[in-house]
């Protein structure tokens, strides 16, 4: 029976309340990545940053004509996919185990925790995971110090590191916006369930997973975003060979200086992002009902 | 149905004792309530013959099954809880079904079963709404048709009136006890309220600190308080210190120099220190010859509550409270009159401080 919640906006006189983070979302994010995407309708010139009038699509054409960029596409959304696939099965049972848990100070410890893996920057937290997965690493050398193995195995500069590396990141992210939601959820309705004769199990699947949706599409769709143009993680775990659309972006601006048709595929993968959260909150929204 | 049985059951959580030694016995088709102020105990009860605590020791039978050790679902029982527990992501019929669907009920036997539950609880055509589409006494009525649906062995209700507003627990009150009775179940009622439990129940047990300290009709719970607790915490009790003359049946104590009969316990002797209960609409104020017991009282305050007219009434330097109807004729008293008080000793008690 939660009660409907007010609109901020229909409020009259307090609109205004927006204006700071309006101001700094038009400055920052609207205006810069607006130009550049603009960009990307010239013709592409290296080392040419400024506007041109004469309109052309030469730089789209040549994503969808050419391999390397179009892989790359699907490419990026199998490993968004996947990474927000598994940082939801690793972080559901943890987000459940810290909402669940009342002792304050065990909870207190707990968030912490995951709180303490977003204190480091992305950087120094990925070196640290190159130096366990490396060929050379703390994993491989153990193993073969074992005898279990006779060469170093694939741990690194291969999709697997690199989706290990996006789940690492990404999960503090999924574990938060779920927990929220699990706690919100009464612990009566489970009881409720229980004792018309559903077990722990069944109460589970047929009430507090359904509930939790609204949490898991949040989590899902917010690490879907992060990994998709993620660009520090597949170029330190993947070693430059697991090609995702952010690497393509970063060579062709950073290293070729071809603004325009880096600026193109920036445009692609922004709207491949859009599409796919669109389909995918289509598909979700069917699946509970409509009620995220 | 069934029964219900209680064997010394205790629950603490490490020094603390929620629930000490509880030795019950809740008979077949009895309207059961367990009454007491927050953190007495109640709830710890319920929530284990739920099945939803286990007891530190003790048993627990339904019937003549023995289900301490049994997880909820297995114990074949219906709870309400106090925020009723209605499914949000489910229809009202989807709720009132989720058992059935459990024990594999064929489809046609669940949506007649359904509807037969709603029309019961005089919810009928109410199958396709939602629980933020339902009032307070809506989700409840769902949430006893969800129940009642199941057929279960006993019925707990834990606390089920309290998030209503006055009115609507009025109707209710005597809506789930009508229900009860036609149905016949076995039920056992967790409140703090002790009108509810006086109106509702057929025996309540009062707790205190982990404790029953007393158990019996509503009648005997109002009118032979055991315990000074029971007394003030059941309705209002004018609590009076007297000491002790004689004991037993025909006991005397004296309250202001003058000896009263009253009745009380064996173990009082005389000479002791005591308190003489009295209720505050047993107390009359000029009284005809019903009442044995006079004494001389001055008014000291006059409060008005509408059906009733409340007295402060001094005795020496004793005060005590009288009510009396404010029906027609009958005499208002102004703060410093001087009256007679008077009561029948049968409807007083002396017990130990």
């Amino acid at each position: 029976m939660a009660p409907a919640p007010r609109k901020a906006m229909s409020e009259p006189g307090l609109w205004w309340l927006c204006l700071p983070a309006a101001a700094v979302f038009v400055v920052f994010f609207v205006i810069p990545v607006a130009s550049l995407f603009g960009l990307s309708f010239n013709k592409s010139v290296a080392g040419v940053i400024s506007y041109s009038n004469e309109l052309t699509f030469d730089n789209f054409v040549r994503i969808f004509t050419r391999a390397t960029y179009y892989e790359a596409i699907l490419r990026s959304i199998w490993i968004a996919a996947v990474v927000s696939v598994t940082s939801l099965a690793f972080g559901y049972p943890l987000a459940y185990l810290i909402a669940k848990t009342t002792h304050p100070g065990r909870n207190t410890l707990l968030m912490i925790l995951v709180l303490s893996s977003m204190q480091l920057d992305m950087v120094i937290r990925l070196f640290g995971l190159m130096v366990l997965f490396g060929d050379n690493g703390l994993i491989n050398g153990f193993l073969l110090y074992l005898g279990l193995i006779s060469r170093p195995l694939p741990l690194m500069y291969n999709t697997f590191g690199v989706i290990v590396g996006l789940v690492q990141i990404t999960l503090p992210f999924m574990v938060l916006s779920l927990i929220g939601i699990i706690k919100a959820i009464h612990p009566s309705l489970e009881e409720a369930a229980r004792s018309l004769g559903a077990s722990r199990l069944q109460a589970f699947f047929s009430i507090v997973l359904p509930l939790s949706m609204p949490g898991i599409l949040a989590g899902a769709l917010l690490v879907f975003a992060l990994s998709i143009s993620s660009y520090v993680v597949p170029a330190l775990m993947g070693g430059w060979k697991v090609i995702v659309l952010p690497i393509h972006i970063y060579q062709q601006i950073a290293e070729v200086g071809r603004w325009q048709f880096g600026a193109a595929i920036a445009v692609v993968l922004f709207v491949t992002s859009v599409i796919a959260v669109a389909i995918y909150h289509q598909a979700a929204a069917r699946t509970s009902g409509g009620r995220t | 149905m069934s029964d219900i049985q209680l064997k010394n059951l205790t629950k603490s959580y490490g020094t603390y004792t929620a629930v000490a030694g509880i030795d019950l016995k809740i008979g077949e088709g009895e309207f059961f309530s367990l009454l007491g102020p927050s953190g007495c105990g109640k709830s710890t009860t319920l929530r284990m013959i739920a099945g939803f605590i286990r007891p530190t020791s003790g048993e627990i039978f339904i019937g003549s099954d023995e289900v301490t050790a049994l997880p909820p679902e297995k114990r074949d029982i219906g709870i309400v809880f106090q925020n009723y527990a209605i499914f949000p992501h489910m229809s009202v019929a989807e709720n009132i079904a989720f058992g059935l669907k459990l024990r594999k009920r064929p489809k046609e036997e669940v949506r007649s079963k359904v509807k037969a539950a709603l029309q019961q609880v005089g919810l009928a055509g109410y199958e396709d709404r939602y629980q933020r589409q339902l009032s307070g006494g809506e989700q409840q009525r769902v949430a006893l048709a969800r129940v009642l649906v199941t057929e279960p062995r006993i019925l707990l209700l834990d606390e089920p009136l309290s998030a209503l507003d006055k009115s609507l627990r009025e109707e209710m009150k005597y809506w789930i006890k009508d229900l009860q009775k036609r149905l016949g179940i076995t039920t056992v009622y967790v409140t703090h309220d002790q009108d509810e439990a006086l109106t509702m129940s057929d025996r309540i047990g009062v707790m205190q600190k982990a404790r029953v300290v007393q158990v019996g009709t509503p009648e005997e719970i109002y009118e032979r308080p055991k315990t000074l607790f029971v007394t003030t915490f059941i309705g209002h009790s004018n609590v009076i210190d007297v000491t002790v003359v004689s004991k037993g049946p025909d006991m005397m104590v004296v309250l202001d120099g003058r000896k009263l009969p009253t009745r009380g316990p064996e173990n009082l002797e005389a000479g002791r220190a005591a308190k003489l209960v009295v209720r505050p609409e047993n107390v009359l104020i000029n009284p005809d010859a019903r009442a044995s017991v006079t004494l001389s009282a001055k008014v000291i305050g006059e409060s008005y509550q509408g059906a009733i007219v409340r007295y402060r009434l001094g005795i020496g330097a004793q005060e005590i409270i009288a009510e009396r109807q404010n029906s027609i004729g009958n005499e208002r008293f102004s703060p410093g009159a001087e009256v007679m008080i008077g009561w029948d000793p049968g409807m007083t008690e002396v017990l130990a401080t």
